[in-house]
């Protein structure tokens, strides 16, 4: 028994250093010298970006970003992490405040001329959160009523292209969008899909329409012209999902009735919408 | 990037609305906060009772809390004491009570700085306590505060800003969310400086105009 328990812990070394063996391109000079991530992370997104309940940053997202650091340097802790709204990210990668977005970034072609994205390490779809008592059904009809939305979201912009001159109400975070529908001054409000599960799991008073629009992947952003460090960014994206870390960082922040959604949203094939 | 003059002249019209909220908003809280200035400078000053006392009480409450506090108290607490604002209101109505809170303080230093022989020579001559004050120590007031009194709708304009936040498209709002979208972050925020400067200037201008003529008994 004890030699069959000892071959298995020797088997399961081996294939943990195979896989921490796995070889990483080199890290930008500037980033090595600096001896820390700096990365930009959301505050209001459960479960991707969060304040926990001791007020730390906790969700997916930032557990990718402290991997990262856990490649760089050895140590997860070595990771600066700021909060970012979905309006202020890409100017705060700009202005060179942080170095990294894994902030529930869509890949877009607007967003694409002015940063580089990474391979997408994930899908996610939008949807419309309203009060139980709605007669919002599916999508079409909320084109006639107000609808709730954040500055600078991939739903803004779908909204402005496909529903031009609707009534909105554009807020700066969710949970301002969330007050302002449960107080009534908006009919429904649009938002990642992932975020509004959560939500609508949580209060009774509250439901998804549960019609996919706006889809699109979710990518880590980098300014303009790094390759090098792209290069190392979609290395550490790689290893990450070979090492099927998702599975126990969904786990870890997602109660198991919603958790299925998530564990697709890393893994399986991205689905179909308009 | 460079600066793009195509770009900021496409985006014009909806620029042009967001002034025009910002310009609304403003004019409404500064007329309003200075009927609210010259009623607690009064109740102040004439000892009304509970008006006076209420109004100490305002003025601590408003000037010593964040206006962005304030604006988010009339947007998201009122509604939950039955109180529901559209929300150009709840701009206006914010902006105002901040506002005037500043402008009580302008106008009651202003009586205060009025000479009491004026106040004795009124009384000797048999006017009542609102007769001196509209007649005699309110013109005389404004004259003394309109300084103070034009820098208050100065921070008032500046700070029409902050009321983006509860969904009002003011300028401000209209710029952040193109450069949410477009990322023309230098385009914009030139458009932002350029526009409030313009606002103030003017403002201050006619205030200078205005000061002019109301000082133009006491000029030889």
């Amino acid at each position: 028994m004890k030699r069959i328990l000892a071959s298995v812990a020797a088997v399961a070394a081996l294939w943990l250093g195979a896989a921490q063996a796995q070889p990483m391109p080199p890290l930008p000079a500037a980033i090595r010298d600096q001896g820390v991530l700096r990365a930009g992370v959301r505050c209001d997104q459960p479960p991707y970006g969060f304040r926990g309940a001791d007020g730390g940053y906790a969700g997916v997202e930032v557990e990718m970003a402290r991997q990262m650091a856990l490649y760089a340097f050895g140590s997860r802790d070595k990771v600066e992490l700021q909060c970012v709204t979905a309006e202020n990210r890409i100017p705060q990668l700009n202005a060179r405040r942080v170095d990294l977005l894994i902030a529930t970034l869509g890949v877009t072609p607007e967003r694409a001329r002015v940063i580089d994205f990474s391979e997408p390490y994930r899908w996610g779809g939008s949807d419309l959160l309203v009060r139980r008592d709605s007669p919002i059904r599916v999508l079409d009809d909320a084109r006639s009523r107000n609808v709730i939305m954040l500055r600078g979201t991939t739903q803004a912009l779908w909204f402005d292209a496909n529903w031009p001159g609707m009534n909105t109400l554009r807020l700066n975070t969710i949970s301002d969008g969330l007050q302002a529908l449960l107080q009534g001054r908006g009919d429904a409000l649009a938002g990642d899909a992932a975020t509004l599960i959560v939500i609508a799991a949580r209060d009774q008073n509250l439901r998804m329409v549960g019609e996919t629009f706006a889809l699109s992947d979710a990518a880590v952003g980098l300014r303009k012209n790094e390759p090098e460090w792209m290069a190392w960014i979609n290395a550490a994206l790689a290893r990450i999902k070979a090492e099927n870390l998702y599975t126990g960082w969904v786990e870890a922040v997602v109660a198991p009735d919603i958790r299925q959604y998530y564990l697709d949203a890393f893994s399986a094939p991205r689905p179909h919408s308009r | 990037m460079e600066f793009d003059v195509g770009y900021l002249l496409q985006q014009l019209p909806l620029l042009r609305a967001g002034l025009l909220v910002t310009i609304q908003v403003s004019a409404m809280a500064v007329v309003l906060s200075l009927a609210i200035g010259v009623l607690g400078a009064a109740s102040r000053v004439l000892r009304i009772p509970l008006l006076s006392q209420f109004f100490v009480g305002y003025v601590e409450l408003i000037r010593n809390t964040p206006l962005l506090v304030q604006i988010f108290f009339v947007f998201f607490g009122l509604p939950t004491i039955g109180v529901v604002l559209p929300i150009f209101w709840c701009g206006v109505l914010s902006l105002t009570l901040w506002a005037g809170a500043f402008q009580t303080e302008n106008l009651r230093g202003g009586l205060a700085a009025v000479s009491g022989g004026l106040n004795e020579a009124s009384r000797a001559l048999g006017l009542s306590r609102f007769q001196y004050l509209r007649l005699v120590g309110l013109p005389l007031a404004v004259r003394i505060t309109l300084p103070s009194l034009l820098n208050t709708c100065v921070s008032l304009v500046k700070n029409s800003a902050y009321v983006s936040v509860i969904g009002l498209q003011d300028l401000s709002a209209v710029a952040f969310e193109r450069i949410a979208n477009d990322f023309r972050a230098l385009e914009m925020l030139s458009v932002l400086l350029a526009g409030y400067l313009a606002l103030v200037l003017s403002l201050s201008f006619s205030v200078r105009v205005l000061e002019h003529r109301l000082q133009a008994p006491f000029r030889r």
